[in-house]
């Protein structure tokens, strides 16, 4: 069943054609490969190998194409979803890991987290069209709805950086918790959260007035926020679950077990269902929005990450 | 090999500025376990508390404050080899399920060459009395840029941690099972 407001953000998430993620794209950085599942029968359908320890992915609106970052082979390795197969790839200097692509489908934003770039790559060609210099080790990064802004998650600067993708310069810097790594924004564009990894906290920016606008205390070692309609949801590395909170009072609403060491995290489309990606017990957790719990565990690959945009 | 230049000086540049805290771009793991011929509710007895290594052979001693409360318990463990580190955390901890995890933000690469180290203690039964005892761990390894040295390589990372762990269930094991 599809709650209104539930329905209200699939609207604005993505074109109506997507009414329910059909597959996620699971990055395996051990297995150095993509697993493919279907999300309706829950089953693998495909992997494909995938050089350098695959770790970040974006996925374009239309789901046609996943881009996925691979930091020990400095590449970006371009994935027709359809046919699953990899199609090229692109260099990416220094230590790419967190990727994002524009709504129209290019380019695509690479963050290296060794320096305090982001570069610009034409998802087309590869070539690299500009760096733009935000904080220090940038991390998770994503592209507000209507592809005016960029906002990135900058690690070791602890703060979080709003990028005009028109000009390429950074607009503003707000502070948030101790190393930010993973980011969501709200359909509307105008909140940020960040995961801060090292004072098991979740931030929140607010990117019109360009200041902090709250914490949220989670579990320990938080790593990838997502988003789903009310709430929030973000993955605790080291205890193994979900803290879910109100968007709206910033409270607490339960703490779901996962699997150990979660990272990577999306909620479907349609609201229903929101999936994380186990690194450590390599699966795949279903969680139903609605009620909270897990109710299907699914074999995932060896030391999945899904650091990004993995459905489609 | 190529070494990308821009990304070198950018690489030393972070460096600089914080080498604390950087790390590599791929997290190891390490899964080592064995089978004990004891229950586990006598392995727990044993290895079942945060300050006390004695079953660890490469451990001299452990000392820190908070017991088993993993918001508070804290240890250093200095090794007979001589290195010691400092403030690892309790991140959780269940006797009814035998289980506890340990996390250690910060280590000197020369006492061991890691980073972000974190591990997981567990005994589960097996059939006809016996027991699985695991040991799994997740760190990065010592050299936290691009083109790390060999001692500070994602192999050195996990033999040094294997060095460590291994002998410690190979212990456990002659411990209950000497005689038999």
């Amino acid at each position: 069943m599809i709650r209104p407001a539930m329905l209200a953000v699939a609207l604005a998430a993505g074109p109506p054609c997507l009414a329910q993620a059909a597959e996620a794209f699971v990055t395996d950085q051990d297995g150095d490969s993509v697993t493919v599942i279907d999300l309706a029968t829950r089953k693998t359908v495909a992997t494909i190998p995938v050089d350098g320890k695959p770790a970040g992915i974006a996925m374009t609106r239309d789901g046609a194409r996943a881009f996925v970052t691979s930091p020990s082979a400095q590449i970006v390795s371009v994935i027709d979803t359809a046919a699953r197969r990899v199609t090229g790839h692109f260099a990416a200097p220094g230590g790419p890991l967190g990727i994002a692509v524009h709504p129209s489908g290019n380019p695509l934003y690479v963050a290296d987290w060794y320096s305090n770039q982001v570069e610009v790559i034409d998802s087309v060609t590869g070539r690299m069209i500009a760096h733009v210099t935000v904080g220090q080790s940038p991390s998770g990064l994503a592209v507000t709805a209507d592809g005016k802004f960029l906002v990135v998650a900058d690690r070791l600067s602890n703060a979080v950086s709003l990028v005009d993708t028109s000009t390429l310069k950074e607009l503003a810097r707000v502070p948030v918790g101790a190393h930010p790594f993973g980011l969501a924004l709200n359909p509307a564009g105008d909140r940020a959260y960040t995961a801060d990894v090292e004072s098991n906290t979740v931030s929140v920016v607010d990117l019109g007035a360009r200041r902090p606008a709250g914490t949220v205390k989670v579990g320990k070692r938080p790593y990838v926020v997502a988003l789903d309609g009310g709430r929030g949801f973000v993955t605790n590395e080291l205890a193994s679950t979900v803290t879910v909170f109100d968007l709206a009072t910033l409270a607490k609403v339960a703490t779901v077990p996962v699997g150990d060491y979660p990272e990577g995290m999306e909620a479907s489309p349609d609201g229903n269902f929101i999936y994380v990606a186990n690194w450590d017990t390599n699966t795949l957790s279903v969680i139903d929005a609605r009620t909270l719990a897990v109710i299907a565990t699914l074999d995932a690959g060896s030391s999945p990450r899904a650091f990004g945009t993995f459905l489609r | 090999m190529t070494i990308n230049r821009r990304a070198l000086m950018a690489a030393l540049a972070c460096l600089a500025s914080a080498p604390a805290f950087a790390h590599g771009p791929t997290r190891q793991k390490l899964e080592l376990s064995v089978e004990v011929n004891a229950t586990p509710d006598k392995i727990w007895a044993v290895i079942g508390n945060f300050h006390d290594l004695s079953w660890v052979p490469a451990v001299a001693k452990v000392e820190g404050p908070g017991g088993n409360d993993p918001d508070t318990a804290k240890r250093t463990v200095t090794l007979k080899s001589g290195g010691a580190w400092h403030d690892e955390e309790l991140s959780d901890y269940d006797a009814q399920k035998f289980t506890y995890g340990t996390f250690l933000p910060h280590v000197d690469v020369k006492i061991l060459p890691v980073a972000d180290f974190s591990s997981h203690i567990s005994v589960s039964a097996e059939p006809g009395g016996k027991s699985l005892v695991q040991w799994r761990s997740a760190f990065y390894r010592g050299y936290p840029n691009n083109n790390p040295p060999p001692d500070l390589n994602e192999e050195a990372a996990k033999k040094a941690v294997t060095a460590i762990c291994q002998p410690a269930l190979d212990a456990l094991k002659a411990r209950f099972e000497a005689g038999h």
